[in-house]
């Protein structure tokens, strides 16, 4: 070989630089799509699983909807329960004796996925229109309907950006 | 290129313009080997994603089915005024058991019913996807509903892995674990585990389970 000028340092290192950035741009967008994919899954379960929760709301009577806040571990409502916008200790339904799902404020639940999501339910007096009063008597002020129960489902979990909500208010109404 | 342009460019690269030494047979063999080297494990990583994406898809695909199917269904049963599951024969089961085939009545006011009083059949039947899998199909007459060796009926979901997805649960014997609560409408349980990889396989696989409440019964 009569000639030995090859690449200088330099030129290699460039060269090196230049395929490295190609290479990691193309595992980014891999892994980009790994997350993506992840998070869909994890939203679809969750949301799943307020479903099922928000239906089994739809099939108990009007007078059943309501928390067992007095059953031990269970049914003690953490700084998280609290700490939700929703939750209102003075609106809240409670007086259920039972461990039914409807009645329990936190509950651990498997998603379809198989990873586990906490399940927080919040039963709460609310007012179509007025404002609400609990005392005396429960009412949402002179000419106002009487208060409807609002249910809110919220389930969550650290894979989650953020909780998972659903909202639906149920009435009374003739043999119900 | 004038004698005024050629002037200008430096000695080095005047030189290496005027060098007619090309590459060596050796250097050649060394460039392209490395170069084959590379190149084959970059499309070894490519074809495995490219797998692995197909897997993904196929996947998702199936639990897109299974939660279309169930959406379907939960619109029908919220809406049917009469609801039995039943086993492949047609037989009703106790409360608590599971069936492989639900019989509703869909009257002619429902959004699901055409205008006309439907009988519709929910079952499943063994995949033709995969062995060993099951897949939901969707069937109506006007008379009475159909057994799911009827013709004309519509597939919904695939890769089942279980044949009896329905449980209609009592206030004393549970489905899934699930008890109907007290004084509650009756309650539909669906559980409908898809995996593509059959029903052995242990891992990829996506459980989706509801309660749908049947709306036009009575809270007993």
């Amino acid at each position: 070989m009569p000639r030995e000028e090859g690449f200088t340092l330099i030129e290699l290192l460039i060269a090196m630089v230049v395929l490295t950035v190609g290479i990691l741009a193309l595992i980014t967008a891999y892994s980009s799509g790994y997350v993506a994919l992840n998070r869909a899954t994890r939203v679809s379960s969750a949301r799943l699983i307020a479903d099922q929760q928000m239906e089994r709301y739809q099939a108990i009577q009007f007078s059943a909807i309501k928390l067992n806040t007095t059953c031990g571990a269970s049914c003690t409502e953490d700084a998280t329960f609290t700490g939700d916008s929703t939750y209102s200790s003075a609106a809240q339904v409670t007086g259920c004796t039972t461990t039914d799902s409807t009645c329990l404020p936190t509950q651990t639940k498997t998603g379809p996925d198989g990873k586990t999501y906490r399940l927080d339910s919040y039963v709460e007096y609310a007012c179509v229109s007025g404002t609400l009063v609990t005392s005396p008597s429960l009412t949402c002020g002179s000419g106002n309907p009487y208060p409807v129960k609002r249910v809110t489902v919220v389930v969550r979990s650290t894979a989650l950006t953020a909780p998972v909500r659903e909202q639906s208010t149920f009435t009374t109404f003739p043999g119900n | 290129m004038g004698p005024t342009a050629r002037a200008r460019l430096p000695r080095r690269l005047r030189a290496r313009l005027a060098g007619d030494g090309g590459f060596t047979l050796v250097e050649l063999i060394v460039t392209l080997t490395i170069l084959t080297i590379i190149v084959a494990s970059l499309s070894a990583v490519l074809v495995s994603a490219t797998r692995t994406e197909v897997d993904a898809n196929n996947r998702f695909q199936a639990q897109e089915q299974a939660r279309t199917g169930l959406a379907q269904l939960t619109r029908e049963m919220h809406c049917a005024s009469s609801v039995t599951v039943t086993d492949t024969a047609g037989t009703a089961l106790a409360a608590g058991t599971a069936g492989s085939r639900i019989a509703a009545t869909v009257p002619s006011t429902c959004a699901t019913s055409g205008a006309v009083n439907l009988f519709v059949t929910w079952c499943t039947s063994a995949s033709t996807l995969k062995t060993g899998d099951y897949a939901l199909y969707r069937v109506t007459s006007t008379s009475a509903a159909p057994l799911c060796t009827a013709s004309g009926k519509v597939k919904w979901a695939d890769y089942l892995t279980t044949s009896t997805p329905f449980c209609l649960p009592s206030t004393t014997a549970a489905c899934g674990g699930v008890l109907r609560p007290s004084l509650s409408l009756p309650m539909l349980h669906v559980t409908m585990p898809v995996n593509l990889n059959g029903p052995s396989a242990t891992i990829q696989g996506y459980n989706v389970v509801d309660d749908i409440a049947l709306r036009n019964g009575a809270h007993t």
